[in-house]
């Protein structure tokens, strides 16, 4: 039986002077180990919710529970347990990644022992082990990315939020992200994942929500999704439920 | 948490250092500002005061009468002077008329028999009606600022009046029929001059005497103290537009720890500016013929200037980081607020020369208070009681900067 993670409840978010809701009632179960991708167009919400899931952002309304190892329900009490990737190279380009990880290690709360083992193994296995001591500025796009990744998991978190992990990386590099984020799933990591890739979603999750102008129109368990829909692949299943027009 | 605030700072230490622009901007620029603009000062000073100033004499004066001995003077026409003054690269000149001595005799002469018959003892009738004033001109290069010019018009009428008082003397002598002026009374006359005493109004026994070392060593650090807005002003920005904040906030560690070291990196680099600039104005002006740089008796006040000195710059430079929405404009509107600023707070020119809407104006510069607290310990000698109202005025302008930071950062949800 599934245990849940995360529970959203008529989750909803307007910002500050906009006329709308960029959430209407989100409503959402995400269980312990789950790979789940949340799947939409541009400006669907799908940052929004991510931001709100990992505590950049407040909800307007709604409830959200986390059930988490060390006992915490609320955001503030499990950010020990939370891990975020964000889609923009969020770390400073003009340390080496042995640098970054000792800071962001530190604001994780973790000691010196621990940052220092984590960081030569999560660089080694993301194949920065020969670069791990050079300016991240000189690494390439694919370089970045892995470097990105490796502080979100260096405090071995228990939720993962990644948002578009793989935007703008090589094929080695998307293999090798992908490898390294299945291998987490398999100890125990939950992800949670937004992507505009659907072929890799397709692949990687095993759990997917499409939503669209804030509201989900279709969740539930990948293969049975497509199934469900007689969709071949989840490119068909999108245009299926959000149509062709363009989203600006 | 010592850890996290070890490794946060560590952090700023490597990113400053990677920062070659900000860097020179923050040491090279003040130690050039330092040494030039003392020198150019010094020596604006030393024209004035230490230096010869070269003076054209052309004399004019018939030779039976001349009263003036001058050396080496010349007999270079009126309507020349200007040009032999722009040719020959003379700073003044002074064109004495012809009959110059003689008018000049007339002039004692009358005023000695107008005193004469109004006391009883002469007759006014052999008084000449009218008399022909006699007149120096005085010439000099535009470019010569005005109280030069001033300086040498008022030493040339205070010769001018003791040769008259002489005069006046022996003319008076000659009509009471008196063969030679008493000597007693040409010294009395002589040494009547009431002494004027220049004496620096500082509150403590030490006279020492304000110079342009004093003023420029202290303004220009504050300057630059205050100019790594554009370093730390851009690092704010470019770390909030990187996204790095934003991911601190999913970390249980609080954004005050992460803005605290900051802040703690850049107040020892400015420390380390004032280290830095004032022993080398300390070790080297001497040997380079520029006045000492001479520090206060009480140097825990001097240091506690200089960490208020430290955190007014560094929070001016986190506000504008806050603030700003980008780089250039943390780049732009930073260097020219502080520019401004200076201008305002004395940093160019002392403040109290400044017309007196600007003098007031100058209370709202943050440069102002800080060099005032320099001010208060190299030159006036201040004591912690006549200090407390500049320090006071550094920490509510350090409180104001930290307010719009805590509000901007809570709007921007980083808080």
């Amino acid at each position: 039986m599934d245990t849940e993670c995360i529970a959203i409840q008529r989750l909803t978010k307007r910002y500050p002077k906009a006329d709308q809701d960029t959430l209407c009632g989100i409503d959402l179960i995400i269980n312990q180990q789950d790979k789940y991708g949340i799947l939409g167009p541009n400006g669907a919400g799908k940052t929004t919710l991510i931001s709100i899931l990992c505590g950049i952002l407040e909800q307007s309304t709604g409830e959200i529970k986390y059930y988490a190892p060390t006992g915490g329900t609320t955001v503030d009490t499990i950010s020990q347990n939370i891990g975020f990737v964000p889609q923009e190279y969020s770390f400073f380009q003009e340390l080496t990644p042995m640098q970054n990880l000792e800071y962001f290690g530190a604001m994780y709360q973790l000691n010196a022992t621990q940052i220092n083992e984590r960081s030569h193994y999560i660089l080694e296995v993301l194949g920065l082990g020969s670069v791990k001591y050079k300016k991240v500025h000189t690494f390439s796009g694919g370089m970045k990315r892995r470097v990105n990744l490796a502080i979100g998991i260096i405090h071995e978190p228990t939720i993962l939020f990644l948002d578009e992990p793989t935007v703008g990386v090589d094929v080695q590099s998307k293999v090798a992200i992908l490898k390294f984020l299945n291998e987490l799933n398999k100890k125990g990591t939950t992800i949670i994942y937004t992507s505009h890739h659907l072929d890799e979603a397709q692949e990687f999750c095993n759990r997917i929500a499409l939503i669209d102008q804030g509201k989900i129109i279709i969740k539930g368990e990948t293969k049975a999704l497509l199934l469900e829909h007689t969709t071949a692949d989840l490119k068909q299943l999108f245009i299926k439920f959000t149509g062709e027009a363009y989203r600006d | 948490m010592m850890y996290r605030f070890r490794i946060a700072a560590k952090k700023e230490f490597l990113i400053l250092l990677n920062d070659k622009t900000g860097l020179a901007l923050m040491f090279i620029m003040p130690i050039l500002l330092v040494y030039i603009i003392t020198i150019i000062q010094d020596s604006a000073f030393k024209t004035a005061n230490q230096n010869s100033m070269t003076l054209l004499v052309a004399n004019h004066d018939n030779k039976e009468a001349k009263l003036f001995t001058i050396v080496e003077d010349s007999t270079v026409k009126k309507e020349l002077i200007s040009e032999v003054l722009y040719q020959e690269k003379y700073l003044t000149a002074i064109y004495f008329p012809p009959n110059f001595s003689t008018q000049l005799i007339q002039k004692a002469d009358r005023l000695g028999g107008v005193l004469l018959s109004e006391l009883g003892m002469g007759d006014p009738a052999s008084l000449v009606e009218k008399l022909k004033i006699p007149t120096v001109d005085y010439y000099h290069d535009p470019v010569l600022q005005q109280n030069y010019a001033i300086s040498i018009m008022n030493m040339v009428d205070a010769y001018v009046q003791t040769v008259e008082a002489d005069l006046l003397i022996s003319q008076m002598c000659q009509r009471l029929e008196i063969p030679t002026a008493p000597a007693k009374l040409k010294q009395a006359m002589e040494s009547n001059k009431i002494p004027v005493q220049k004496i620096a109004a500082t509150l403590n026994q030490r006279s020492i005497q304000p110079n342009s070392t004093q003023h420029n060593v202290p303004a220009w650090t504050i300057f630059a103290m205050f100019f790594m807005v554009t370093s730390l002003g851009n690092s704010i920005v470019k770390e909030r537009l990187s996204g790095a904040y934003i991911r601190l906030k999913t970390m249980p560690t609080h954004f005050s720890l992460v803005l605290g070291a900051k802040l703690f990196v850049y107040l020892v680099a400015a420390i380390l500016q004032v280290t830095l600039i004032f022993s080398l104005a300390k070790l080297t002006f001497p040997s380079i013929d520029l006045p000492p740089l001479t520090f206060p008796p009480n140097m825990l006040a001097f240091f506690v200037v200089v960490v208020l000195n430290g955190l007014a710059a560094v929070s001016y430079a986190t506000a504008v980081g806050s603030v700003a929405r980008t780089r250039e404009q943390a780049n732009g509107f930073g260097a020219v607020s502080v520019v401004i600023l200076a201008a305002l707070g004395g940093i160019w020119v002392p403040s109290f020369i400044l017309p007196e809407f600007f003098q007031t104006l100058s209370y709202i510069s943050p440069l102002y208070w800080c060099l005032e607290g320099f001010y208060t310990l190299f030159l006036r000698g201040g004591d912690w009681q006549v200090l407390a109202p500049t320090l006071l005025g550094l920490i509510a302008f350090i409180s104001a900067c930290m307010t719009i930071t805590y509000f901007q950062l809570k709007r921007d949800r980083l808080i």
